[in-house]
Formats: C-alpha cells, structure tokens, sequence
C-alpha cells in the first residue's frame, strides 16, 4: 500500500532535483519564488490538512521568520547556527501558543481571526519603522552561513535549501501523519466533540499542528528572506496567506503532493499571465474559480 | 481645544462609522442566513459605487432616482455573487464556499480594473445634504449623508425582516434552516435573497463613503474587513446592535488616529477583534 506514495514522492523529488540541476540561474529566481509558495502550503497543510484548522496567518508566520533572521544577522553576522533554529522554534511557539485559544473558533471566524494576525504583523513592521525600515523595506546583507558548507547564496543554492525544505516537511508531516498524535488529529478533524469525549487534548494536539506548520513557514521565510537581499512588508502580506490557502484548497487538505503540485503549476501558467497586463486580476479569479469549482464537481461525483 | 478635537472625532467618527455598520449588516445578514463569511462584501461596494457613479455621468440623477438604482445594482451583484459562489455548492465544505468568495472578490477587482481603470474616482455627491451645526458638535455634509441614508437603510431593513413574510421567512432561515424548510420556506431562495440585499446595502453605502474617500479598485478588502470587524463587535444576530458595532468601530477608530496614530490604530482594531473573536461566546461557531 505504501508503495505508491513513496514512489510518487521519489519520482517528484527526483524531478525538483532536476529542474534544479538543468535550469539556468537567471530563471530560478521565478522558481524559487514558487517554491517558497510551495513550502509555505505544505506548511498551511499541517494546520489545514491535519489538524482541520484553516489559518492565514501563514504570511505572518514566513514574515517572521524572515525579519527576525535578518535583523539578527545585522547585529551577529556570523552566528546563523544560533540564529535559524531559534528564529524557527520561536516563531513555532509563538504560532503553537496563538492557536490555543483560537482552537475552539467555528471555520469562519478562525480564517478572520487568523487572518488578522497577518495584518497585525504587516501593521506592526510598518509602525516600528526605526527597526524593521517600514514601507520603506529593509537591505538583508548579511547570509546565511554554516561551518562546513560555506555561505548559502546563489540562486542554486537556494533552489536546493528550498527543496530539501520541502523535503524535510514532506517527510514530518508523512511521519505526523502515520502517528497517534497524527491520528487523534484526524479524529479533532472529523469530529471535534467526539475527538474530545474520547479524551483528546484537542487544544494541545491542534496547538501542536500549528506549531509545526508556523515554524516550517517561518523557515521559508528565513531563506527567502536572505535570498532577496531585501525585506518588505509586501513580500509577507496576506496575499501570500491567500494564495497558499487557495492552492491548498485546490490540492486537497490532506494530501501530501497534490497541493504542492498544485502551486507550482498554477503559480507558474499565473506568472506567464502577466503579459495579459491589466486583465490579469480578472484571469486570476477566473482560473482560481475554475479550479475550486472542478475540484468539487469531481468530488461530488 | 478638547472640544474642538472632540468635535472632529465624532464627525469623522460618525461618518466612518456609518459606513462599517451598513457593511456590517450585509456581512450579518448573509453570515446569519448561510453560515458563510463572504469575502467579496467590499467588492460589491466598489462594484455598486463605480456603476452608479457611470450612470450619473450619462444621465442626471436625482436623489431618489440614485438611492434606487444604487439598490438595484447592489441587489444584481449580490445576486450574481449568490449564483456565482454558493449557489454552485450549497453541498460544499464551508472552506471551499470561502475559497470561492475569495476567487469572486479577485474576479470583481479584475472587472473594476478592466472597466474603469486603476487610479482613485472621486464620484459626485448624489444625495445632496446641507451640513448641520448641533451646539458643540458640526457634522459635514459627508457626515450627514452617510448618517441619515445608514439610518434610513436600517429602518426600511428592519421593518421587512420584521414585519413582511419573506423577512420572517429569512429569520426563520438563519435561526434553524432544517426546521424552517419544513415548515416550506425556500431556504435557497433565502440564501440568494440575503446575498442580494447584502450587495444592495453595499451599494448604498458607497454614495455615502464614495464621496468621501474615492474608489479605487483595491479598497474593498479594507472596507470588508472593517464590516466584519464591526459585525464582531455587534455580535451578528441583532440588527441594532450590529449597527452600533460599526459607529463604535468608527468612533475608535477616528479617536485613536487624532490621539496615537494612524498607523497604530490599524494594529489595535484588528487585535481588537482577535479578542473578541476568542473571548466572546457564540452558538453559532460550528454550521449546524
């Protein structure tokens, strides 16, 4: 049974692997930017697919991320080791205690309350201008750098800390998946009060989830954010927070590829549209709508 | 000088706050009949308040006459909305029904761009009302406009959810939908009757926050979510109270940009609104 899936998922990782090997530089840059999106509904799927919790609060989450390791590095060039992981772990745990309280909201005001926790964020980077450089963005000078490795900079390398990213949450969120926690969260999805009457924590397992999905976004964020060389609150907005819902969406919660696959080709047919110029807005909705409405034709047959 | 800022929180105050609470009630009204957050209420506005500002500039307007096509507009895009959206799948989960108002929001956008192009609009003031002096406090013209029509549209909107049988029908159908189709209300009708009076009251307020701001095609995910917000503070389920909401949100809001900051406040109401969104009770949380 489970012979499929890891082919399925060998035979797509072996494909990232050489797109990123064939493709020239100067066109990863579009790739990359897909594959944060790509990581970032992986993370959304942990929340969404596993623990039945929609969130928008992915933009924040990646923002994050990608602020508080590049303002670090500012001051501690060198010490990226220190810096990542507790840029990861704080941004986890700040999502995993954020969502304890919102855990018993109804679909709708989660998606709201959610979604304001991105525009707080953006609102806050764009109040403490001296810090974060405001509208105005902020220069990320500093790179990643690791002992043995070297500096991580370059397109390449950051198409391939990008997939093992991916890589690394595909293979947790499988693990998650397959688990007894992974199965007390199926259980908060399906039903939440019976998942409770059968003695589930539901807050602790599905703070969990959330965790896990806030920390694999915000370190998105931190490759991104170096990647760019440059920080801005539009890079983190909630159309990020959007985006990757709808592709997950459109993948199916759940599953693992299909709505990875599902960002990578729709964002990039999306990112050939804008020879479409002003019309491409309206294109936009329209594919999206399409897509939501196929999905659900074919479910329902 | 107190009085003087004072003043001018309640006038700017007032007139924002008007404007939250009419959205508001569309985001109420749709939220009660169908259990869905609808993403695209301020598209509807933008929609609604650049068709009219179109038709006033083709032909001449009197109030009434722009008061009831702004209504009917309102009324065909919500409806258009309805039949787009939720009406394709009643039997979907909430998310993807979500998802789609989403979609319609972009797709609404894309038309105002594609029809009346990206820079803001300043449309005429159709509803011409003097400005009033009441001792201390002077509310502009903008001020009054957007106060009387909200008032009026809650007073029309309250006698026909009270008083005529489709609104008895609709508050049946936000109460319990099961019980109420079996008692032979078309709740589906009902669904699509709440969407398109949430387009009509959108429409109605843009000839009230038109005039004072401008439209411009990316201003409806900020009104929307202000709609919403006040729909929060209101509580969702009584007309009178949601409206409240919105002056409340208003009146805040124009406080805290003459006192703190305009920046600031944005962070505040929408940690607001978190806060509230956790701490009150609701019933309705989960679909029935």
């Amino acid at each position: 049974m489970t012979m499929p899936r890891n082919l399925s998922l060998g035979l797509f990782f072996a494909a990232l692997a050489v797109v990123g090997l064939v493709t020239p530089g100067f066109q990863l840059l579009a790739v990359n930017q897909h594959l944060f999106l790509a990581v970032n509904v992986l993370a959304l799927n942990f929340c969404l697919g596993l623990g039945g919790q929609i969130s928008l609060a992915q933009a924040a989450f990646a923002g994050l991320g990608a602020y508080g390791s590049v303002l670090l590095h500012d001051r501690f060039p060198e010490a990226t080791l220190v810096i990542v992981p507790a840029v990861v772990l704080g941004t986890g745990l700040l999502a995993a205690m954020l969502s304890r309280p919102m855990e018993r909201l109804g679909e709708g005001f989660l998606a709201m309350a959610t979604l304001c926790v991105s525009l707080v964020f953006t609102n806050l980077v764009l109040t403490l201008e001296s810090v974060t450089g405001g509208s105005a963005g902020h220069m990320a000078n500093a790179r990643l750098a690791l002992p043995l490795l070297g500096s991580l900079s370059g397109d390449r390398a950051t198409f391939f800390c990008f997939a093992g990213l991916l890589a690394l949450g595909s293979y947790i969120f499988l693990a998650l998946r397959d688990s007894r926690l992974g199965r007390a969260l199926a259980a908060c999805r399906g039903d939440a009060q019976a998942a409770s009457s059968l003695g589930v924590d539901r807050a602790a397992v599905r703070s969990l989830s959330f965790g896990l999905g806030g920390g694999l976004s915000a370190a998105a964020g931190v490759i991104h954010g170096h990647y760019t060389g440059f920080i801005s609150p539009e890079q983190y907005h909630l159309e990020l927070s959007l985006k990757a819902l709808l592709f997950l969406v459109i993948g199916g919660p759940g599953n693992l590829l299909r709505p990875i696959l599902a960002a990578l080709v729709l964002e990039t047919a999306m990112s050939w549209l804008s020879v479409l110029g002003d019309a491409r807005t309206l294109v936009n909705g329209l594919l999206l709508g399409a897509a939501l409405l196929v999905g659900y034709w074919r479910a329902s047959r | 000088m107190l009085a003087l800022y004072l003043a001018q929180i309640v006038n700017s105050g007032l007139a924002l706050g008007a404007v939250y609470g009419v959205m508001a009630l569309g985001f109420s009204l749709i939220f009660s009949a169908s259990r869905l957050i609808n993403f695209a209420q301020g598209e509807l506005l933008l929609l609604g308040g650049l068709t009219i500002m179109s038709l006033a500039s083709v032909m001449r307007l009197p109030p009434a006459a722009a008061l009831l096509a702004a209504a009917a507009a309102g009324f065909v895009l919500g409806r258009a909305l309805f039949s787009t959206t939720l009406g394709l799948t009643l039997r979907a989960s909430p998310l993807r029904q979500l998802m789609l108002t989403v979609a319609a929001s972009l797709v609404f956008q894309g038309v105002a761009i594609l029809c009346w192009g990206k820079n803001p609009l300043m449309p005429p003031r159709l509803l011409p009302l003097p400005d009033l002096r009441l001792g201390l406090f002077f509310l502009g013209r903008d001020t009054v406009t957007a106060l009387a029509l909200a008032l009026a549209t809650v007073v029309v909107l309250g006698l026909f959810l009270g008083r005529t049988r489709l609104g008895r029908a609709l508050r049946a159908t936000s109460q319990n939908a099961v019980a109420a189709r079996l008692q032979g209300v078309d709740t589906v009708f009902c669904h699509a009757l709440s969407f398109a009076l949430a387009g009509a009251l959108a429409s109605l307020a843009a000839l009230a926050v038109g005039p004072q701001t401008g439209l411009r095609y990316d201003m409806g995910l900020g009104l929307g979510l202000k709609g919403f917000a006040a729909a929060t503070i209101g509580g969702y389920t009584s007309l009178g109270r949601v409206f409240a909401g919105g002056i409340v949100l208003g009146l805040a809001e124009a406080a805290m940009v003459l006192t703190i900051s305009g920046e600031f406040k944005e962070t505040a109401i929408y940690i607001l609104v978190i806060l509230l969104l956790v701490v009150a009770p609701r019933e309705h949380d989960e679909r029935p």
